[in-house]
């Protein structure tokens, strides 16, 4: 059996994500930091998000949410409902870890992203539970502290960069996220994102304020229970 | 555009305090639930829906400084950004940046004009 050996693993780690999962955290989380600078967040609170919320999604939900005036109940639920998706994330990443300890792996889960899954379970990644621990702390160790340099940039951008410029900060959030919804390949969830598209506007229309939790929670359903039955059409 | 009635820090609590919840829930839970069971198949699904929402109220309904571009030209720059991710078989910044310079152009344009 080979040596164990966490250092390189942790080296690993660090060298794979400064490429391109840098260059992919580091755009969203400008464009957070600008619409955090939009919506009248602080310099600080843009560069403390990425750190303590850890998810370009839930933090963008919650920026918009309480620039339209919702409360804190509100921003939590659609926060929530939007990371849901860590719960069956960290079931498939952490037993690949053997962390013992429960600390140890309210800390991976922590720190894992969408990106640092994906590249935790690429074959490429280190085989060794302990050596696979040191690559993915350091990986996301070091997309987080970019995150937290890039959120503030973005933030600095909005509010010195001419206006143009700070709008097409901005709209990379939207864009970002269009990107993600494209590359689902599962026919059930292309269903959910077209109802999620479709039921928004009508719903605004009506109840702005509960549009997003809504079109969520009924194109969500409405893709579970017909998907379910394409299913057993087939 | 200024902000809510809530102090940005609280705000960033909710949001971590509802992320964390998950996180850690799967972390205590580990070996005890199907990854691919119909509740966590749901959750996957109203995430994925409520994503696709928050993209509209981005792109169609801003409350933000966004607004001032007007709404065909940020439908143009969601045509442009979903086409150059095709186009250059799913490069996501390469579609990204694509779509941000659309409306950086349409924003200069208008304020040229």
């Amino acid at each position: 059996m080979p040596e164990v050996d966490t250092r390189s693993a942790a080296i690993a780690g660090l060298r794979t994500a400064a490429g391109v999962p840098l260059l992919l955290v580091s755009g969203g989380m400008a464009g957070f930091g600008a619409l955090a600078h939009d919506i009248g967040f602080a310099a600080w609170e843009a560069v403390m998000a990425p750190v303590v919320v850890w998810a370009l999604p839930a933090q963008v939900v919650a920026a918009e949410l309480h620039a339209a005036g919702a409360d804190l109940v509100a921003i939590a639920l659609a926060a929530a409902l939007t990371s849901m998706r860590f719960f069956p994330m960290a079931v498939a990443l952490l037993p690949t870890f053997r962390a013992g300890g429960l600390l140890s792996r309210l800390l991976q889960a922590h720190l894992m992203s969408a990106t640092s899954w994906a590249f935790v379970m690429r074959p490429s990644a280190p085989r060794d539970p302990r050596e696979r621990l040191a690559f993915h702390t350091a990986f996301t160790l070091t997309c987080i502290a970019a995150a937290a340099l890039a959120a503030f940039a973005g933030w600095l951008g909005a509010a010195a960069l001419p206006k143009p410029l700070a709008l097409g900060l901005l709209f990379m959030n939207a864009a970002f996220f269009m990107v993600l919804l494209a590359e689902s390949r599962n026919r059930q969830v292309l269903l959910a994102v077209a109802l999620g598209v479709v039921l928004c506007p009508p719903i605004h229309a009506v109840l702005p304020e509960a549009s997003m939790l809504l079109a969520g929670v009924l194109g969500g359903t409405g893709a579970f229970l017909f998907g379910d039955r394409l299913r057993s059409g087939s | 555009m200024s902000g809510g009635e809530h102090a940005g820090y609280a705000v960033l609590l909710a949001a971590a305090a509802a992320t964390f919840v998950w996180r850690a829930l799967g972390a205590v839970l580990v070996g005890r639930v199907d990854p691919e069971g119909p509740v966590v198949r749901w959750f996957t699904l109203t995430s994925y829906a409520l994503l696709a929402a928050l993209v509209v109220r981005l792109v169609a309904l801003p409350t933000g400084s966004l607004a001032g571009i007007p709404l065909a030209i940020r439908l143009a720059a969601v045509a442009v950004t979903l086409g150059v991710w095709w186009l250059s078989r799913r490069n996501v910044l390469a579609a990204v940046l694509s779509g941000s310079a659309c409306i950086v152009a349409a924003a200069l344009w208008l304020a040229g004009g």
